[in-house]
């Protein structure tokens, strides 16, 4: 399902970016995203805090004068935090025109993964929530990456919820006006 | 289309032109509407609309929307022409708005991506149902039209030549030599270079650029044009003079042969012999036709160039067509990159002051007068460049206000009453922001006066009124406020009915009285959701819905609705809103680690309170007892859970802050310092935080957040 939103998603740019992958590091395990959601990857900002939202979403950076939500990967695992160190990247993709930004431990690089080499997640779960986000695992190597549905990974399903809410509510002040 | 690029470009550049030119039509409708009839300019101006959108449409194959503005042509055509002087004006008035309501509908179906699917074949009927009437009317005695107009050769309808004095008529025919290459390109050359001098022109064959077998058919016949000009047989010579001609022929003519145009000599017009028993329309028709098979066969970008070069086009090539007096030069940009430009502007104020506020300058025994000096400079020019970028926000309220003239015509005929509307200070300017904001609101209070407010014909003359019942738009500029208000002279509300009415249909508690509202709040009841004074529902308003809405609508805008009202004598509804949503003066204050701002104008004043003026209550409220008044205290960092900030109310401030009578304590750690800011959104990833209107950016470039004050309220 998640391949098929991909695949309509962007017809053109298949040929260059296809297969491409932007892989970092985060606890022991290394994800993968499609290098086409990639708008470019910043070293670690000060970061405004907002109150009262979910634990995951560290605040927000000023990116050259525009303002950009950050998210921590490591808290929307699930995972023990970490400390931000200089190391520390912030990964700023464009999802729908929705810009967030991913706070990760380590970027590792860029790598190629052929199709055939993805296979999908196995279906039962751990008692983790990672397979919600993870559509696929590719292999490169000797090493297996965790390929991530950017989609999936930055929206919430409350938010989703939410989102309808306000969607319904709009509807039904058309109708009244 | 080869490329959809360019046809994106055409596509916008033709609902931008004639966007325009629609609002131009209704501008000047509505401002003749009261009148007995059109004046003559008008009616050329109608025409040459209609023409134009009539053939860009064309070139865009928006079919239905082409046939419906050339029937309207028609109609303008045979007004001109004929002069009847028993047209319905109120009819003709309706028909023009019916075409441009339907025009606009169809644009805005295209701008949303759509196709213009819209069916204009009822309008069309009935615009020649009105043809049909008007043209009975004006020839009583059965003939179809006026003789005089048959003469008149297809390709000169439109814009007649604009006749001085002293111009003189040329026929002017080149021959090229026969082995010149693209000589059609050379003919464009020759028509172009008579561009400056010409008062009209027109030339043959027509198609020369578009068609490049023309060349062919110049080679072989020579090239023709007619010339209405002031200058002089030598002069002409002199500008067509290029390459490749072998001769030219340049014979003066009398004007009645300058309007007959090509015929005389050669009597066939591009190879069909001139149908002189035909009714001019259907002359007309078929040239159009033709026209028009010729443009949609080669849709090419290039069309535009041709376009105004078409014979039947308003000759802009010859003549510049008078502008309006008041008309102002205008490009439109794109809204994002006016966005951008606003950040990068903020951006370079950031960078200025990261520069001349660098720790490397502070190195003791530097000298840096030449510095302060280019400093200061550079300080008053981005401070400029900054009012300036605001300024550019800034738009008239004077297209809001024309929309509402319409409205209340639209609304007040179809209700049976008389209305006037009155526009004052419409050039108030306002960021454009609000302007998107405020136009349905206004729409509301507008139909609400004109349906509830202004009462019945026999009512006024009972009331000793005059018939024409007035509304009163006003829009004025006040202390960082716009106040916009709508007044009519109609019969005002009774508070009694209004309050019986609220307690009838359980808006309020039972047990209040009257005694325990005031006069104003009770007209607030209308504001209500689900509170109608109609009893009856017309088409207009009386649903009960519309006043909460125009509340909302005004309230996402900070503003604020007022509403007054005197029994007999009428209402008045008027809107406070902020003059710009993108730029408040706050307080910057720190809480913790966070900085937050609150808008200058909802703080009434700063106070430092001693423990002793503390009340606690059990359940972890607290108060603070200033002047023997008791306010609520909020304080941020227990509401937003932050580390680090002061607990001991002695160790940092209070902000008394208002909002809409209501009044509270805000606790922060300390004040930082007041400051313009630049309200930005704060995500709409981010869920909405209560409390929090928005964030901006600090000189430093750190990120503040925007504390709502309405919102810490709730």
């Amino acid at each position: 399902m998640a391949e098929e939103i991909i695949k309509e998603d962007n017809p053109e740019e298949e040929d260059t970016q296809k297969g491409k992958y932007m892989t970092f590091k985060s606890g022991h395990e290394y994800f993968g995203i499609e290098i086409r959601y990639i708008n470019e990857i910043i070293g670690m900002q000060s970061i405004t805090a907002i109150p009262e939202v979910e634990p995951y979403i560290k605040g927000l950076i000023n990116l050259r004068g525009k303002i950009i939500p950050v998210i921590d990967v490591r808290i929307r695992f699930n995972q023990e935090p970490f400390q931000y160190t200089d190391r520390t990247c912030i990964i700023i993709i464009n999802v729908k025109s929705t810009v967030v930004g991913l706070i990760v431990e380590t970027i590792a690089g860029v790598e190629q993964i052929d199709e055939s080499d993805i296979e999908p997640p196995p279906t039962i779960s751990t008692g983790s929530t990672k397979n919600k986000y993870v559509y696929g695992l590719g292999k490169t190597g000797n090493s297996v990456k965790l390929l991530l549905d950017p989609e999936k990974l930055i929206k919430d399903e409350d938010i989703a919820a939410f989102e309808e809410m306000t969607e319904q509510f709009y509807q039904k002040l058309k109708q009244v006006m | 289309m080869a490329e959809d690029f360019s046809a994106d470009g055409m596509l916008d550049m033709y609902l931008y032109e004639n966007g325009q030119l629609l609002e131009q039509l209704e501008a000047t409708t509505l401002e003749k509407k009261d009148a007995d009839s059109f004046d003559e300019a008008d009616i050329n101006e109608f025409f040459r609309v209609m023409h134009t959108i009539k053939g860009s449409s064309g070139i865009m194959m928006f079919d239905d929307i082409m046939k419906l503005a050339h029937k309207l042509e028609d109609v303008f055509y045979f007004i001109r022409e004929s002069k009847p002087d028993n047209v319905p004006h109120m009819e003709l008035v309706e028909h023009i708005f019916q075409v441009s309501d339907f025009i606009s509908a169809e644009f805005d179906k295209i701008r949303d991506g759509g196709d213009p699917d819209g069916d204009a074949k009822e309008l069309i009927d009935e615009l020649d149902v009105f043809l049909k009437k008007i043209k009975n009317e004006a020839t009583e005695d059965g003939k179809e039209l006026p003789p005089a107009n048959v003469q008149e050769p297809p390709k000169q309808f439109y814009i007649a030549p604009v006749a001085t004095e002293n111009s003189k008529f040329y026929r002017i025919h080149i021959f090229y030599r026969a082995d010149t290459q693209m000589s059609n390109l050379r003919a464009y050359t020759a028509v172009y270079s008579l561009k400056e001098i010409a008062e009209d022109i027109l030339y043959k064959p027509e198609d020369i650029v578009t068609n490049e077998a023309s060349a062919d058919v110049i080679l072989a016949d020579g090239f023709q044009m007619m010339l209405q000009t002031q200058s002089s047989k030598e002069k002409i010579e002199k500008l067509i003079d290029g390459s490749g001609v072998e001769k030219i022929d340049i014979t003066e003519c009398t004007p009645d042969e300058y309007i007959k145009g090509f015929e005389a000599p050669v009597i066939v017009n591009n190879g069909k012999v001139i149908d002189l028993d035909s009714d001019v329309e259907t002359i007309e028709a078929r040239v159009q036709k033709e026209q028009e098979a010729k443009k949609s066969e080669e849709p090419k970008p290039g069309d535009y160039v041709i376009k105004t070069k078409e014979p039947g086009k308003p000759k802009q090539l010859a003549k510049t067509r008078k502008e309006k007096p008041a008309a102002q030069t205008f490009i439109s940009v794109n809204v994002a990159k006016m966005d951008m430009l606003m950040d990068l502007i903020g951006e370079i104020v950031i960078a200025e002051s990261v520069v001349l506020q660098n720790p490397d300058l502070k190195v003791p025994g530097l000298s840096l007068n030449n510095f302060n000096k280019a400093a200061a400079q550079l300080t008053k020019f981005t401070s400029e460049l900054q009012d300036v970028i605001m300024s550019m926000r800034m738009m008239p309220l004077t297209n809001t206000f024309q929309k509402m003239n319409r409205i209340v015509f639209d609304a007040s005929r179809k209700v049976g009453k008389n209305i006037e509307l009155k526009m004052i200070g419409e050039t108030t300017e306002v960021d454009k922001n609000i302007i998107e904001h405020i136009s349905d609101p206004l729409m509301h209070m507008i139909r609400n006066s004109v349906d509830h407010g202004i009462e019945e014909k026999e009512e006024r003359a009972a009331a000793g009124k005059p018939e024409k019942g007035v509304i009163t738009l006003e829009a004025k500029n006040e202390g960082g406020k716009v106040f916009l208000s709508v007044s009519d002279d109609g019969k005002g509300m009774d508070p009694d009915k209004l309050f019986a009415k609220a307690k009838k249909s359980g808006l309020i508690p039972p047990e209040k009285t009257q005694s325990d509202y005031t006069r104003k709040e009770i007209y607030q009841f209308v504001t209500y959701p689900g509170f109608s004074t109609k009893e009856k529902v017309t088409e207009l308003s009386g649903r009960g819905v519309g006043m909460d809405v125009v509340v909302k609508n005004i309230q996402s805008v900070g503003g604020q609705l007022d509403i007054d009202s005197e029994l007999g004598k009428g209402t008045t509804m008027t809107l406070k809103i902020p003059l710009t949503l993108a730029i408040i003066e706050g307080i910057v204050m720190r809480v913790g680690e966070s900085i937050f701002v609150i808008e200058s104008g909802s703080i009434k004043e700063f106070l430092n309170v001693k423990e002793s003026d503390m009340v606690y209550e059990p359940g972890g409220e607290e108060y603070v007892m200033i002047r023997g008044e008791c306010f609520p205290v909020v304080r941020l960092s227990r509401k937003y859970h932050l580390e680090h900030a002061k607990e001991d109310v002695s160790d940092g401030i209070m902000i008394l802050v208002e909002h809409e009578d209501k009044k509270m304590c805000v606790f922060v750690d300390h004040l930082i310092g007041g400051q313009e800011i630049v309200v930005k959104p704060i995500p709409s990833y981010i869920r909405k935080v209560p409390g929090l209107s928005g964030c901006t950016q600090l000189g430093d470039g750190s990120i503040a957040l925007i504390i709502d004050v309405g919102g810490l309220l709730i």
